[in-house]
């Protein structure tokens, strides 16, 4: 394969408070980069097409193969996972951004705590006594709820959903779109279930399900096509179940 | 434990998405069916359509519980839901997230237009006793103003576009429609909807420019 | 004293099984990771994890699970972790449901299991394509509940340094240091549980680990005195796809599905592959291995693509890669039957396999050695339950498990296994460290507040040296040059004057390391300074497989070397005399070489010494007979 050359804009930021700025590079670079081994490229030699030598770029990547989230941004504009965006794919020059709406830590590094904060106000996670065998396993699942629940439970917490949602944000306290689709995941479990009012009320609060405003976006950017809208179809139908059931039910 | 009461988060998000629906919703499809039958002249709409309404009992608490009240609250709290909005319509161009968009806008919007639209017939009328008399001559001469009739146009399609996208989001609060398909579905069924009580809205203006 | 506390190393699914391990048993868990701890490289792992639940009317037995393990590992396994491993499997299966782990079903709604590489029974346990992140979320799911109940504490972003030890020897803590600050501090506890994964990174790019397997960790404790035991022994997937920043692993079911391996016969021919005729492809394997062909075992592939490409010079474009051909086949049967596989190549080579042949090359898989710990029998034969020695390192309070320990796969590790390992090993270390604490009488002195301090600041001189650092070398290219040494002269196939040649080359690689410079550089999330540190300790953690792959004079499971290749005769059987003398010679062989490596630190190197392995079970009797 032949080389040629690769141009890069990236949006860079020194600290978490101080302002952001771009810097253009041009390495060469073989079409059948994506864009991690392409700043793997570039940060052992780290010269701006000016000639300065500056820091390499800091990012964050680990598995890729796009099962550990981590190595999400802005690619040209969308978020997405950067270890599948194949540099062949892109329109020059490729323009690199860290994640919107999470707090940036250096360059395209940012801070996603917020995705696991949301993880434990919705209580995601099956109650069990604990991690030893009890000889029982769990009831049955039938195959075709089994696909509909794995479809959930491949959502790496990369936040590129939450990124696209206009209701999500420093502004708000919305949960988004990741946090909401483990409680459908959860509450379809046969003994995730027993909590499932917990996690609907968690989820009727402030930030809740209903700040979700339908703009759709975090389905359209999901990397794993995790059915995100459906799954906030399923909660307002739960919630509004729940709601009934809070203000006529017994209690 | 019965958070959705105690904090009124939920409830509140729900009364206004219901509120949209009844009696906002049902009130404007009742309006515009009502405003059609411009159409068939000013003696018919001055005393059957007009009069026959104001000579209902109660009217005027109807109009403040039924109608003024839920619409202000409605439209208060939507403005508040408008405030969470940060949209990036270049970003994400997709057509829900442009119809999100839409439907804050349109609310906004509709705001401007009923201010202007309830003073100059309904408030008007109580010290201009013509207004309330021939409100159809009235109208007349209003919408003969080609700014006004594209006001009123504007006004007529942002309610319309407004109730019929609400209605399709509403379903997916709600939990009536889950699947992509069935939000597709009934998405094409709102929009089937909007252009039909579109049509009924212009048709009722075009009544009064006879 | 306030209760006792304790620090889990690693987050991965060892690490997490072992914190929810102890934290059920009512001690405060301190869980240190370099991100958050559900993006570890535990993910990765799509194939599926092995339990003998025996519902597929094989008659499948946990005896057969154990043997196949120890047979797979050429009998370096200790035998008594094995068998309780095996014997647990079900249960931790039953486990992982229970906290919701999807996995797949049968009609009837009960764990499906499929086939998996080296053993006859399906008896593998899988979540859709994607096992190994499904199980890692389901305990992080429970850690995330239990640190939301207070009884875990995670820092994430943190990266452990050190082991700090009292002055006689304890382990008492660690030192660790915050990777956005670069902030150094200490972190007492009674007991560390180290849990920090593999070191594929050794080889990058040709790995198919995340860039995060460093093996760092491991390296650090071993500079502290830890024992590192059976390191020499990589296991090297044959098909992997080639990136410029990883492998990507291309399942084996290519190849049983149909692929043919092939080069073109000249060497350096770049023609595109479709335009080059049969009789100018050289299909080795199908020359090589004339009963089997394509389908011919892990390690005979890899030897067999290593030789062609490194020796034979017939590497697709003078390079190292060979194609993986599935054009031959009907588009629809292999869309079918490999579809989510060849997604994956689509995904990340952007080429597609229907279409094009793809390119691949043996990578770095899966480190069977690690840091060493102990084990206790019981008199069944497996270990004994709650045992402060299980999973114990030679350091007293300090505890291993997950790949990064070394003890349930021998020589070779049996595909689907690890999954297993690191979730028991998890639990048992758990176990082991709650009875540990239990077993303190009183309070103990607490350590000398200088000891910490040194500790500390040694770290911090560390941090400064490199910042300081002067010279023209940058860690990332240094790391490409250790990946390079490591493929040719420590991978597939080994010699020991290539052998020799990479240990004094390491060397030279710690030297260049010295002259690391990163200017005035910002130090806040500092990656490179972060990864200069790492990349020493990963050098060292080098000398250590190539001393003890220099050391073992013998071919056994993934560790080969032609030179003392051991041969059945051809033709020849049980009974005939020729068979018998060879199975004497392995007799002998076993003999010397049946022992586990165990690595200590000195500053002029790793100096080697041999450790019986408990055979307790299944002793060797014949050889390996694959005809
Ligand atoms: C591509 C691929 C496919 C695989 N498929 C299978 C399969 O199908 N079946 C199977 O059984 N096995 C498979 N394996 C092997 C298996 O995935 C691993 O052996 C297993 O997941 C290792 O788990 P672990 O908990 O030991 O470590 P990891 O999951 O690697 O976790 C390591 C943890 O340690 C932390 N850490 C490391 N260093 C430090 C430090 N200095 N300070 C603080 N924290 C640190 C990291 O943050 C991380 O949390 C596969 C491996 C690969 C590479
Ligand atoms: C003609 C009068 C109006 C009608 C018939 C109407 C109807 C509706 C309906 C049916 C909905 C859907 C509810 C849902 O999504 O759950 C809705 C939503 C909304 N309306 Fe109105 N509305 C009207 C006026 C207004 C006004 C004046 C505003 C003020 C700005 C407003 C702001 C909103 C907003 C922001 C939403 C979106 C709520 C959400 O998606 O969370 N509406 N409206
Ligand atoms: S739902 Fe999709 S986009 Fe959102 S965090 Fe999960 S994987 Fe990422």
């Amino acid at each position: 394969m032949t080389e040629q050359s690769i141009h890069l804009r990236v949006r860079r930021q020194d600290r978490p408070d101080s302002p952001s700025y771009w810097q253009e590079f041009k390495l060469p670079g073989h079409p059948d980069h994506n864009v991690v081994s392409l700043l793997m490229a570039l940060r052992e030699h780290p010269v701006t097409t000016t000639g300065e030598r500056v820091d390499p770029v800091v990012w964050d990547h680990n598995c890729m193969e796009e099962v550990c989230g981590s190595c999400a941004m802005l690619i040209n504009g969308v978020p997405r996972p950067s270890c599948s965006a194949l540099v062949a794919s892109l329109t020059q020059p490729i323009r690199l951004e860290p994640l919107p709406k999470f707090p940036v830590v250096r360059d395209l590094l940012v801070d996603r705590t917020r995705i696991d904060e949301g993880l434990k106000q919705v209580k995601a996670w099956v109650r069990i006594d604990g991690l030893w065998d009890i000889h029982e396993g769990a009831p049955r699942i039938g195959p075709n709820e089994w696909a509909a629940n794995y479809l959930y439970s491949r959502c790496m917490s990369c936040g590129c959903c939450m990124a696209a949602c206009p209701q999500f944000g420093p502004h708000s306290d919305f949960l988004g779109p990741a946090p909401l689709a483990q409680v459908r995941l959860m509450n379809a479990h046969p003994t995730g279930r027993y909590d499932a009012r917990e996690r609907l009320h968690a989820i009727m609060g402030d930030g809740g399900l209903s700040d979700c405003g339908q703009a759709q976006n975090c389905v359209r950017v999901c990397p794993k096509e995790i059915p995100l809208t459906t799954a906030i179809g399923e909660l307002g139908r739960q919630t509004t179940v729940q709601m009934f059931k809070d203000l006529f039910g017994p209690s | 434990m019965s958070t959705s009461i105690d904090n009124p988060h939920f409830l509140l998000r729900r009364v206004h998405s219901l509120l949209g629906l009844i009696p906002v919703g049902a009130f404007l499809i009742f309006h515009l069916w009502e405003n059609s039958q411009s159409r068939l002249g000013a003696e018919h709409y001055n005393e059957q359509v007009v009069a026959a309404l104001k000579g209902m009992n109660y009217l005027p608490l109807l109009e403040i519980f039924v109608i003024a009240l839920p619409l202000l609250f409605h439209a208060g709290y939507g403005l508040v839901i408008s405030a969470q909005m940060r949209s990036e319509l270049l970003r994400y161009r997709y057509p829900r997230n442009h119809l999100y968009w839409m439907q804050r806008i349109s609310g906004i919007g509709i705001l401007f237009f009923l201010l202007l639209h309830v003073g100059m017939t309904r408030i008007q009328g109580f010290w201009d006793p013509a207004v309330a008399e021939d409100l159809y001559t009235h109208m007349q001469a209003l919408l003969s103003q080609p700014w006004l009739l594209g006001v009123y146009v504007v006004g007529l399609l942002l309610s319309v576009f407004h109730f019929a996208n609400g209605l399709s989001s509403m379903a997916i609060a709600w939990g009536v429609t889950t699947s992509v398909r069935a939000q597709r579905l009934f998405g094409g069924f709102c929009v089937l909807f909007g252009l039909l009580l579109a049509a009924l809205g212009l048709h009722g203006l075009m009544g009064f420019l006879r | 004293m306030s209760q006792p506390s304790v620090i889990v190393v690693g987050g991965g699914l060892g690490g997490l099984w072992a914190t929810v391990r102890i934290a059920d048993a009512g001690f405060t868990v301190t869980l240190l990771s370099l991100f958050e701890v559900k993006r570890s490289h535990s993910v990765c792992a799509q194939g599926g994890v092995n339990a003998v639940l025996d519902t597929k009317g094989q008659h499948d037995s946990v005896r057969q699970h154990i043997i196949d393990t120890i047979k797979g590992g050429e009998y370096l396994a200790n035998q008594p972790p094995v068998k309780s491993m095996c014997e647990d499997a079900p249960g931790l299966i039953r486990t992982f449901e229970r906290m919701g782990v999807t996995f797949s079903r049968t009609p009837e709604g009960l764990l499906d299991q499929r086939l998996f590489g080296g053993v006859k029974n399906k008896r593998t346990c899988f979540a859709g394509a994607s096992t190994g992140q499904q199980l890692l979320y389901g305990v992080d799911q429970q850690v995330r509940r239990l640190e939301s109940e207070g009884r875990v504490i995670k820092h994430e972003w943190w990266e452990f340094l050190s082991l700090l030890r009292d002055e006689a020897g304890v382990c008492r803590g660690i030192v660790a240091m915050d990777l956005r600050s670069l902030e150094v501090r200490a972190f007492m506890a009674d007991a560390v549980v180290m849990a920090t994964g593999g070191m594929g990174q050794l080889y990058a790019p040709k790995t198919t680990t995340s860039t995060n397997s460093t093996g760092a960790a491991a390296s650090r404790c071993y500079q502290q005195g830890a024992w590192l035991a059976n390191a020499e022994f990589f296991q090297f997937h044959p098909t992997a796809m080639i990136g410029h920043d990883k492998t990507r692993l291309m399942s084996e079911a290519a190849r049983g599905e149909g692929g043919r391996i092939w080069v073109p016969r000249t060497p350096g021919d770049r023609r595109p592959p479709r335009t080059i005729p049969e009789v100018e492809r050289f299909y080795f394997l199908e020359e090589f291995f004339p009963t089997y062909g394509n389908t011919v075992a892990r390690d005979e592939a890899a030897r067999a693509i290593w030789t062609v490409t490194q020796e034979m010079g017939l590497g697709l474009g003078g390079g190292d890669r060979v194609y993986l051909d599935l054009t031959h086949l009907d588009q629809a049967f292999i869309s079918t039957r490999l579809g989510a596989i060849l997604e994956i190549y689509r995904k990340f080579a952007g080429v597609d396999p229907v279409t094009e042949p793809m390119e691949i090359f043996p990578a770095a898989h899966y480190g069977m050695g690690g840091l060493w710990v102990d084990f206790e029998r019981a008199a069944d034969g497996g270990i004994a339950n709650g045992s402060v020695r299980n999973h114990a390192t030679n350091i007293p309070g300090l505890y291993a498990c997950g790949e990064c320990d070394y003890a349930y796969h021998g020589a070779n590790r049996l595909g689907a296994n690890s999954l297993l390992s690191a979730s028991y090993s998890g639990r048992v270390a758990g176990e082991s460290v709650v009875s540990y604490l239990k077993g303190f009488a009183g309070t103990r002195p607490g350590v000398r507040e200088d000891l910490i301090a040194d500790e500390v600041a040694r770290q911090q001189g560390l941090n400064r040296a490199i910042q300081e650092g002067q010279g023209s070398e940058c860690p990332y290219r240094i790391h490409q040059d250790l990946g390079a040494l490591m493929t040719a002269k420590v991978g597939v196939v080994r010699a020991n004057p290539q052998l020799e040649s990479a240990l004094s080359e390491l060397r030279q690689l710690a030297e260049r390391l010295d002259r690391v410079d990163f200017g005035a550089a910002n130090p806040w999330a500092h990656q490179g300074l972060v990864f200069a540190r790492q990349l020493r300790d990963m050098i060292t953690l080098a000398k250590v497989v190539a001393q003890g792959a220099l050391a073992r004079d013998e071919c056994r499971g993934a560790h080969y070397k032609p030179a003392f290749a051991l041969p059945i005769p051809a033709g020849t059987f049980p009974g005939d005399p020729a068979f018998e003398a060879y199975r004497a010679r392995w007799q002998e062989n076993n003999h010397q070489w049946l022992k586990t490596t165990i690595a200590e630190h000195h500053d002029d190197g790793p100096r080697i010494h041999y450790q019986e392995v408990d055979l307790s079970l299944f002793p060797p009797t014949d050889p390996r007979d694959y005809r």
